[in-house]
């Protein structure tokens, strides 16, 4: 725990972090500094003005509050005339040249700039004089869009390509009014974090290609998430909308702070698999070979495994801690293999030294903790004297070439219980669609061996089932979470102790 | 302010002649971090060339190991390096304070009237080009010219004239 300390803020007394500064200090005890430039992620940079605060000690006037850091007895003005006209005439210095095209921005709704005019401005405009044009729509690369005119110059987009990508693509040009964010002619950003500047940006400068125009942000309802892109288990927030008589859709994936698995930011590609979450999801349930209703389907499996010889169930590496021991328990129970052959979800040197992680499996840790071989020997041995596989959800076909494929599955009954529609799935004589993680509430453990917890965030029209409970209807005899739970403490000794309503917000490091 | 931000691309490859080379090489040893020789780097090449192309920039951000956006930054934000080729004669009239108030628009005026062109603009021949620059620290000797980098102090229509003048 940090030392606190006692300070003033309007007079009144808070306690807070020492050393921090005052923006983020007071910010823990629910006072807002308004900011533009600085941000936790790039620190304190000071250009933008908006922070200046009073503070009761001799020293000069007006103080930015990102470069002070909290002090005992500080008597910190936030509410005094001169504080608020400087806020104020910083606002109307923004403003002078900026658009104001708040009806068609993507932006509008979690501006900063729109939520301090009205908190902190609320002026007519009292210019008389054209205002200066700039740039609009400039394609920067990465489906970032620029508009040089809705940007207050705060730097954060550039700070961002410097100190964290290192690849600094961006820069503030020319001076004074004419000042503005550009690439080098012809070096667009090219990096694999680079739509993180869309979310940094605290105004509509910086838009996103495949966001833009989809959704009014205040539409969105804003669940918390993690993401399933790759092992690292980023924590993210999933936007989603239900328009009037559609179904739920997802909008986009945003970063969400975890001080120990991603920080601030996510990588592009993780950002983008939202689109899994909506696009060919296996929505149609099949049975010997042909479209079914999905009780139909269910029964042919429930058969199709009691008269099996010798059924391989082939659990997924991306799936929760509690649907692996689902499956496997179900296959202790129906006498059947339980394995985790996965090698295609592996991506060898694709990863990098920040986020992205070569294994594009959230929970391969999982398959390991519940003692379930992924190896390919073991697997292929396996399926030479089954009769019947089922993939709970394993994306069997990114591990396999067509021919392989065939050669591996024989003359075998290929079930798939699955969330999208694949070639595999496609081929299957028995397919069931499947609730996918946005969709059902779960734990996963990442590459760091960091145990997560997530909750389900969207709730379709006609929900698909999670795969516990699509076992439990095959004939397991877990019918939740919490009957998992209570097998999986007994069964797995590191978990003996670890209470899933109480893994905290960060996530609950694993010792064994 | 104006828009510097529009680079111009020649589409053939810069590169320091052998004797701005060394000068870079020298200047290497005389600054605590490579970063610092963003200035120095510009003036070396607009000595070169007269002018800073984008692939000169391009260059500059590979010899000095840094981010061709830095660069960028630098050459667009001080009005002194030039972003287009310049005119044979080089013509920079002071426009900060002392210079200001001491006539310089006379100066311009007068240039305006006798080779036809605005401060930003280069004559149709290519012999004179003409911008107003930010203090060049002659303040003592107002208004202060510069003609192709040299120095001309207190100046007034008649000097102008004159310098002009010598112009062939």
């Amino acid at each position: 725990m940090a030392e606190m300390v006692k300070l003033f803020v309007n007079g009144q007394e808070v306690e807070v972090e020492s050393g921090k500064n005052l923006i983020d200090a007071v910010s823990a005890v629910g006072i807002e500094i308004p900011h533009l430039c600085y941000h936790p992620a790039l620190g304190a940079d000071g250009n933008c003005r908006m922070c200046l605060v009073g503070i009761e000690d001799g020293r000069p006037p007006l103080v930015p509050a990102c470069k002070t850091p909290a002090a005992e007895g500080m008597k910190v003005q936030l509410d005094a005339e001169h504080i608020k006209k400087i806020q104020r005439d910083v606002m109307e210095l923004e403003l002078i040249n900026h658009p104001t095209d708040c009806p068609i921005c993507d932006q509008a709704g979690e501006c900063s700039l729109q939520d301090y005019y009205m908190k902190y401005d609320g002026q007519e405009s009292r210019m008389t004089v054209p205002q200066v044009k700039k740039g609009k729509k400039l394609d920067f690369g990465c489906g970032v869009v620029h508009d040089q005119e809705r940007c207050v110059v705060c730097g954060r987009c550039v700070r961002f390509t410097r100190e964290i990508t290192k690849t600094g693509e961006l820069g503030i040009v020319n001076r004074t009014d004419a000042a503005r964010v550009n690439i080098f002619p012809g070096q667009p950003l090219n990096n694999r974090y680079a739509l993180n500047v869309v979310d940094l940006c605290p105004v509509g400068a910086m838009t996103s290609t495949d966001f833009r125009f989809k959704q009014r942000v205040w539409f969105l309802s804003k669940e918390k998430g993690i993401c399933h892109g790759c092992s690292k288990g980023c924590n993210i927030f999933i936007d989603h909308n239900r328009e009037k008589y559609k179904d739920e859709v997802i909008y986009r994936f945003r970063p969400r702070l975890n001080e120990e698995v991603n920080g601030y930011f996510i990588c592009d590609e993780g950002r983008m698999t939202y689109k899994w979450e909506n696009d060919q999801r296996l929505i149609t349930p099949r049975a010997n070979g042909s479209e079914a209703i999905k009780s139909a389907a269910v029964d042919s499996l429930r058969n199709a495994i009691s008269q099996a010889s010798k059924a391989v169930f082939l659990v997924s590496p991306s799936s929760s801690l509690e649907q692996q021991f689902a499956v496997k328990a179900f296959a202790e129970q129906a006498g059947a293999t339980v394995l985790g052959f996965s090698d295609g979800y592996i991506k060898a040197g694709d990863g990098d030294d920040y986020l992205i992680q070569d294994d594009k499996a959230a929970n391969r840790a999982g398959l390991a903790l519940l003692g379930i071989d992924a190896t390919r020997e073991a697997f292929e041995a396996a399926m030479a004297e089954a009769d019947l596989l089922v993939s709970f959800d394993n994306a069997l076909g990114c591990s396999y070439d067509q021919d392989g494929l065939a050669k591996v599955l024989g003359s075998c009954t290929l079930a798939v219980i699955a969330t999208n529609s694949d070639s595999l799935s496609e081929q299957a004589t028995i397919a069931i669609p499947t609730a996918s993680y946005s969709e059902y509430s779960g734990s996963i453990i990442n590459c760091d061996n960091i145990l997560q917890a997530f909750a389900r965030a969207v709730v379709k029209n006609d929900p698909p089932e999670d795969i516990v409970e699509i076992v439990n209807r095959l004939g397991g005899e877990l019918e939740n979470n919490q009957q998992v739970w209570a097998a999986l403490k007994k069964a797995v000794p590191t978990l003996a102790e670890v209470e899933p309503e109480q893994i905290p917000e960060q996530g609950l490091a694993l010792t064994s | 302010m104006s828009d510097r931000s529009k680079l111009i691309e020649t589409g053939t490859p810069f590169q320091f002649d052998p004797e701005r080379d060394a000068e870079f090489e020298r200047l290497v040893t005389r600054y605590p971090t490579r970063e610092s020789l963003i200035l120095p780097g510009l003036w070396l090449i607009q000595e070169q060339e007269g002018w800073v192309c984008a692939e000169a920039m391009a260059y500059l951000a590979d010899r000095i190991g840094t981010f061709a956006s830095k660069i960028y930054e630098a050459a667009t934000f001080y009005t002194m390096y030039n972003l287009h080729p310049m005119g044979e004669y080089h013509i920079c009239v002071c426009r900060t304070l002392s210079c200001y108030l001491l006539g310089k628009q006379q100066i311009v005026d007068y240039l305006k009237e006798e080779i036809g062109i605005a401060p930003g603009e280069i004559s149709s021949n290519g012999k004179f080009s003409l911008e107003e620059v930010e203090c060049l620290g002659h303040c003592g000797t107002a208004p202060v010219v510069q003609l192709n980098g040299e120095f001309h102090e207190d100046m007034d229509v008649e000097k102008m004239k004159a310098l002009l003048a010598t112009c062939k």
